[in-house]
């Protein structure tokens, strides 16, 4: 098979061999040096504790030993972290650590079910048994419990630290040219019947242009979850609050009339006829160039095509646009993005838990949190009254990271996201005061699932995806009728949609069922 | 025992040279396939592989019981086959073309420059591919529509996928795999030209009757171990071309692996799944070459 495989899977199959052959009593090896070079430093502040740590790489603000976040860090908590960044992929990386049995004692995972798997094999720490040490943590847990639950693995344990806040920027909402459609005099569609007409009276201005076009081959499930939830339906299994129950969106009528809808607007020219494999670099030459208006894509999209096209082009406008509803009546709603999945987990190696726990509880006090939000008083914000305000040389989020190393991996868990809003340009931070007006009611539940049921999901649950996947491209690109609908239901359903409903319900109850009893 | 020290004695250096080499196939090659044990195992990173829960042939019998098992089989054999059948005599014959042009400089032109698509990364391959062949605006088409032909969706037809690949394919590897070809030119012997010259044969019948026989066993030698790969189709770039729309053609093991095991995290089920298709490939490669050595004189053993 490919080079990745004959090349990663050996070499960590040897690593693990040669950890293996060499006892297990290697396994606080590199670790021994860090230790013994802290009992040395333990100087006279008394704390002086020093952590290794594993933290994300981001390349638009790479880890930097001299931010000045690490010795603020350090004046606050006493704290040392010695970081190591990824050499390449985080997860392999992170399978490599692992497989070698030389954990750091901090590592930031991408996702939940990453520390879930990594939690179940013994590798991670539960952090529900030190709540004893960490009494901020407790309190936010109290004032969060939907957000803590969330945190939970399948055996009601907590594997990772919950974050809060920071997930804001995973917003993605519709934006169209306003200085276009106010241009041509076309009203903002509240429906997807008005959304079809604006595009075809663009279309017939601009006979050369495809006025929406996505990304949907680049970020296929979140464009999925964005279509079906104009629709009220799911792009997968879902649950229904109003119903109570687990259902399975992509065989529902609501998600019929949805491709129907979308096979119109291909067939009429009004998508690319590419959409299903369009290139990042090709949809934002569309979108910059005035060949499409309507999109659908993170929300910070809109500082980036103004920010770009504006010198150039002061007309160009690009909003917030209101996600149009799918049926007349039904509700305009937007996906619940916002939330983060990737997060600090702790190793059930390490010799420090005791100290690691006091260190991270710093973060769910109100001083921790205004600390990783905003930084320190007089160094990166003022206070003016009760309110906080970046100094005027930070004026831009990105840059605000790449100096000070703030809200970089590992030095966050609970954000107060004004933070962010404030360095951002006002058609942004309109965009996040009109997106707030269209989150549906709660988060889909996304439960934990436990060895056996991920199986399912993996075999079962890539099959399903897979035919879902193929047939919508089919459907919409007209190499299948619409006509086949209830074959088509017939063929996804024996695939196997009932098993996957079942093990979704199940994990979900007994989610619902664990007791947030913090020892 | 006398017998071994004399040959030790005699060939030292040679053996010394040659230990560096077998410590890296014995570190590197061979030890690592102990750990295909895992494919029989419920591997647990964290235990390790020896703590690991046994679980017999789980794995192998998932495999198998999938539904989409067949088509995987068949779309990733038939996308070898089309390389293999398109994409192995093109650079024989870009070799013996090269062979006739007389201008040197022309001819090395010509490998400089056929050579060069080799060295791009299939990420940017992949990219081109689709930007060429966009129907918004891509080069192909904008060509197409020029001599008056309707735009083609390239990437969302399934019955082109493999042409497109392989084409692809063909456009990467040519001028780097004529590189043996050329230097199996190099070892024929120019009498045989005089002679035939003096016998009067035309240009074809002396690629025909010296050049060719001239380089066959290296074509055959080449032959056999491609065989052997026709079931190692490249994940990145098929990957990177392939979308729902084409799922049908475009979805090979390799790229299943993916999505199931290393997304999923499941080593053990994604080591199965290749040491299956391990044991495929050491089939083929045995049969080509039993057939190679029966018919021809040439053979890998």
């Amino acid at each position: 098979m490919g080079k990745w495989k004959s090349v990663i899977l050996p070499l960590l199959i040897a690593v693990t061999m040669v950890a293996g052959c060499s006892g297990g009593g290697n396994a606080s090896g590199p670790k021994t040096d860090a230790q013994g070079k802290n009992d040395v430093k333990n100087n006279s502040s008394g704390t002086g504790k020093t952590f290794t740590a594993l933290l994300d790489n981001n390349p638009t603000f790479p880890y930097s030993k001299s931010w000045p976040v690490w010795s603020w860090l350090k004046e606050k908590t006493g704290v040392t972290l010695e970081v190591q960044t990824p050499s390449g992929k985080l997860d392999e990386s992170l399978n490599l650590a692992i497989a070698s049995k030389s954990l750091p004692d901090l590592m930031y995972m991408p996702n939940r079910k990453e520390s879930n798997k990594f939690g179940q094999q013994g590798a991670l720490v539960d952090l529900m048994e030190y709540m004893d040490n960490m009494p901020n943590l407790q309190a936010w847990m109290k004032q969060y419990p939907e957000e803590a639950k969330a945190a939970l693995s399948a055996d009601g344990k907590m594997y990772m630290f919950p974050n809060q806040g920071f997930g804001e920027t995973n917003r993605i909402i519709w934006m169209y040219r306003k200085d276009v459609f106010d241009k041509e005099g076309i009203q903002v569609p509240t429906t997807y019947e008005e959304l079809h007409a604006a595009l075809k009276k663009l279309k017939e201005k601009y006979p050369d242009s495809y006025p929406l076009s996505i990304r949907y081959g680049q970020i296929p499930d979140e464009m999925n979850a964005n279509m079906t939830v104009n629709y009220g339906t799911g792009e997968g299994a879902y649950y229904d609050f109003d119903q109570k129950e687990w259902r399975y969106g992509p065989t529902e009528d609501n998600y019929k009339s949805m491709v129907g809808m979308w096979k119109s607007f291909y067939d009429e020219g009004l998508v690319p006829p590419d959409f299903l494999s369009l290139q990042t670099k090709q949809w934002q030459d569309m979108v910059s160039t005035g060949k499409s208006f309507v999109t659908i894509d993170y929300i910070s999209r809109i500082d980036f095509f103004n920010n770009a096209m504006q010198p150039e082009n002061p007309e160009f406008n690009m909003q917030f646009m209101a996600p149009p509803a799918g049926v007349a009546g039904g509700k305009q709603l937007n996906p619940y993005f916002h939330y983060m999945e990737g997060g600090l987990t702790v190793a059930s190696t390490s010799k420090n838990i005791d100290d690691i726990m006091k260190y991270m509880d710093f973060f769910y006090s109100e001083e921790g949190r205004t600390f990783s939000s905003w930084g320190v008083e007089g160094e990166t914000y003022v206070k003016e009254g009760d309110a906080i305000k970046f100094k005027p040389e930070y004026n831009d989020v990105i840059e605000m990271r790449k100096q000070t190393g703030l809200q970089t991996s590992g030095t966050y868990t609970w954000i107060d996201f004004n933070a962010h809003l404030s360095l951002f340009s006002d058609a942004l931070k309109h965009a996040y005061e009109e997106a707030v007006k269209y989150d549906p009611s709660a988060m889909q539940p996304r439960p934990a699932f436990t060895e056996g049921e991920n199986e399912i999901i993996s075999i079962t649950g890539q099959a399903i995806k897979k035919h879902r996947d193929e047939s919508f491209a089919k459907f919409v690109t007209g190499s299948r009728s619409l006509a086949d609908w209830e074959k088509y239901v017939e063929e996804i359903n024996n695939l196997g949609v009932d098993q996957l409903l079942s093990t979704y319900k199940e994990a979900y109850d007994r989610v619902l069922n664990i007791q947030l009893s913090a020892k | 025992m006398t017998r071994m020290t004399r040959i030790w004695n005699k060939n030292k250096a040679l053996w010394l040279l040659f230990l560096p080499c077998l410590l890296y196939y014995l570190i590197f090659r061979y030890a690592p396939m102990f750990g295909l044990v895992i494919t029989f195992k419920d591997y647990n990173l964290f235990k390790g592989i020896w703590a690991s829960d046994w679980v017999g042939l789980k794995y192998y019998r998932m495999f198998l019981e999938n539904p989409d098992f067949w088509p995987l089989m068949k779309n990733t054999f038939l996308l070898g086959m089309y390389k293999l059948v398109f994409g192995f005599p093109a650079p024989i014959v870009l070799a013996i073309l090269l062979n006739e042009v007389r201008k040197a400089a022309f001819k090395r032109f010509v490998q400089t420059v056929s050579y060069l698509p080799h060295f791009i990364s299939n990420v940017i391959v992949a990219s081109m591919v689709i930007m060429f062949l966009s129907p918004t605006g891509g080069l192909i088409n904008n060509l197409l529509e020029w001599i008056g032909l309707g735009p083609i969706n390239f990437m969302n037809e399934p019955g082109l996928f493999r042409g497109i690949y392989v084409l692809s394919e063909i456009w990467q590897h040519i001028g780097w795999e004529t590189i043996i070809y050329l230097a199996a030119l190099t070892a024929v012997d120019p009498q045989l030209y005089e002679a035939a010259d003096m016998d009067g044969a035309s240009r074809l019948r002396k690629i025909w009757h010296v050049t060719l026989p001239g380089i066959s066993p290296a074509i055959v030698i080449t032959l056999i171990l491609n065989i052997g790969k026709v079931l190692e189709i490249g994940f990145e770039k098929v990957f990177l071309m392939q979308n729902p729309a084409i799922y049908d053609t475009a979805d090979i093991i390799s790229t299943y692996v993916y999505r199931v095991g290393m997304v999923q995290g499941n080593f053990s089920y994604g080591a199965s799944i290749d040491l299956f298709m391990g044991v495929i490939s050491l089939i083929f490669i045995y049969t080509a070459n039993l057939l190679s050595r029966r018919f021809s004189e040439t053979s890998l053993w």
